[in-house]
C-alpha cells in the first residue's frame, strides 16, 4: 500500500486513514480487555436468541454498543420489534451526552471525520477521549481513530467467537443467565453517585410492579420511572450545590 | 411490526427493520451533537435526565430477566438460584471494579445454588 506523508502523521493509501497513534494503542488496552468476556456473551446470547444468527452478529457490525445489542439478542421475539428497537435507543440514549460533551474537540475537525468518527463513540472511547480534548486536532483524531477501529474490530471478533462457542456450549452451565449477570456488573460499576442510586433502585421496584406488563413494558417502565426520579435527584443535588 | 410470541423466531423483514432503527437512532444518538451543537451545550434538565439512563435501565433489565413470574414468593424462593447470582455479581463488581470477576463470581454462585437446590 502506497504510503505518503501528510501533516499531522502519515496517511496510509486510498483509504487515506492517518497514521495509528501508538500511545492510543497502549493506553486503551486496559480498557479493551475487559470488554472481551462481554463481546463473548453476546455472542452465546446471538445464538440463543429467536433473531437469525447473522442478525445478531449484524448487532456488533452496525450498531456496536454492547448493553443494547445484548438487549436486543436478549428481547427478539419475547416482546414486539417496536419494544425491542425502543429499549434498545433508550440504552443508547446516554450517547448524546458523550457526543455532546465532545462536541467542542470536535468543532475543528474535518466533516468527514465529523460525520465517520461518532460512529466509534463507544462508552470507553469517551471515558478515555474526555481527557484528551486538549490534544491539537490532528492528534485527536489519529487518537481517536486509532482506538476506535482497534475497538470496532476486536469487537467484531470477539462476537463471532462467542457465536462460534456458543452452540457446543451446554445447557447446563446455563448462560441464558449471563446477561443478567453481566449487566448487573455494568449497573454496579455505572453507580457512582447518590441520583443514580436513586434511579437504580426505583427503576428496577417499577420493572418488578410492572414485570406482568404485556410486551415487557416493565423494562421501560422501570427505565422511566428510574430516569425521572434519577434526574430530579440530580436537580436537587444541583440546587443544594452539591452536582 | 407485529408482536410476536415468546421465542417466536423473527422475520428476515423484521430483522432489518430493527437492526436498521436501532443503528440509525444509535448512530444519530452519537453524532446529531457533534454536527449540530457545535460547542454549545445541552439544556441542563435534559443533560441531568440522561446522566441516569445507565442504571434506570440496566436496574430494569435484571429485574424482568430474575422475575418471570407475578409472584414475589416465587421471585424470592422458586428463583433464589438466580437472584443470588445477581447479588454475587454486583458484590463483586463493587468490590473488584471489574466486570470478567463479576460474571465469574455470578456464575459459579448460580452453579453452586443450583447444585445445593438438586441435592435438596
Amino acid at each position: 500500500m502506497q504510503t505518503t506523508g501528510a501533516p499531522g502523521g502519515a496517511r496510509y493509501g486510498v483509504l487515506m486513514l492517518p497514521a495509528p497513534d501508538r500511545a492510543a494503542l497502549r493506553e486503551g488496552l486496559p480498557l479493551l480487555i475487559p470488554a472481551v468476556p462481554f463481546g463473548l456473551i453476546i455472542g452465546v446470547a446471538a445464538m440463543d436468541s429467536a433473531m437469525p444468527a447473522v442478525g445478531g452478529w449484524l448487532t456488533s457490525v452496525l450498531i456496536f454498543a454492547g448493553a443494547s445489542q445484548l438487549t436486543t439478542v436478549t428481547l427478539a421475539g419475547t416482546t414486539s420489534a417496536w419494544a425491542v428497537v425502543l429499549a434498545a435507543l433508550v440504552i443508547n440514549s446516554r450517547h448524546l451526552m458523550y457526543s455532546a460533551a465532545l462536541s467542542t474537540a470536535f468543532s475543528p475537525q474535518p466533516r468527514w471525520f465529523r460525520v465517520v468518527g461518532p460512529f466509534l463513540l463507544i462508552d470507553q472511547i469517551f471515558a478515555i477521549m474526555d481527557t484528551r480534548t486538549h490534544f491539537e486536532p490532528g492528534r485527536f483524531r489519529r487518537y481517536y481513530l486509532t482506538l476506535g477501529l482497534v475497538f470496532y474490530l476486536v469487537w467484531i471478533m470477539v462476537v463471532s467467537l462467542g457465536m462460534l462457542l456458543g452452540p457446543v456450549i451446554p445447557g447446563e452451565w446455563r448462560l441464558d443467565m449471563a446477561p443478567a449477570i453481566m449487566f448487573t456488573g455494568l449497573l454496579l460499576m455505572a453507580i457512582d453517585r447518590r441520583p443514580a442510586v436513586l434511579a437504580a433502585v426505583v427503576g428496577a421496584t417499577a420493572a418488578f410492579l410492572g414485570r406482568g406488563f404485556p410486551e415487557r413494558l416493565g423494562i421501560l417502565t422501570g427505565a422511566v420511572a428510574g430516569v425521572i426520579a434519577g434526574g430530579l435527584a440530580e436537580w436537587v443535588a444541583l440546587r443544594r450545590g452539591n452536582p | 411490526m407485529g408482536g410476536p410470541a415468546a421465542g417466536e423466531p423473527m422475520s428476515a423483514l423484521e430483522v432489518a427493520v430493527v437492526l436498521g432503527l436501532i443503528a440509525l437512532g444509535t448512530y444519530a444518538a452519537r453524532a446529531l451533537p457533534i454536527l449540530l451543537l457545535a460547542g454549545r451545550v445541552l439544556p441542563v434538565p435534559v443533560q441531568l435526565a440522561l446522566r441516569n439512563v445507565a442504571p434506570a435501565v440496566l436496574a430494569a433489565l435484571i429485574v424482568i430477566s430474575v422475575s418471570p413470574s407475578r409472584s414475589p414468593a416465587e421471585v424470592t424462593m422458586g428463583r433464589w438460584p438466580e437472584v443470588a447470582a445477581v447479588i454475587a455479581a454486583g458484590v463483586v463488581a463493587r468490590w473488584r471494579r471489574n466486570l470478567l470477576w463479576a460474571m465469574v463470581a455470578g456464575l459459579v454462585t448460580l452453579w453452586l445454588a443450583l447444585w445445593a437446590v438438586q441435592i435438596r
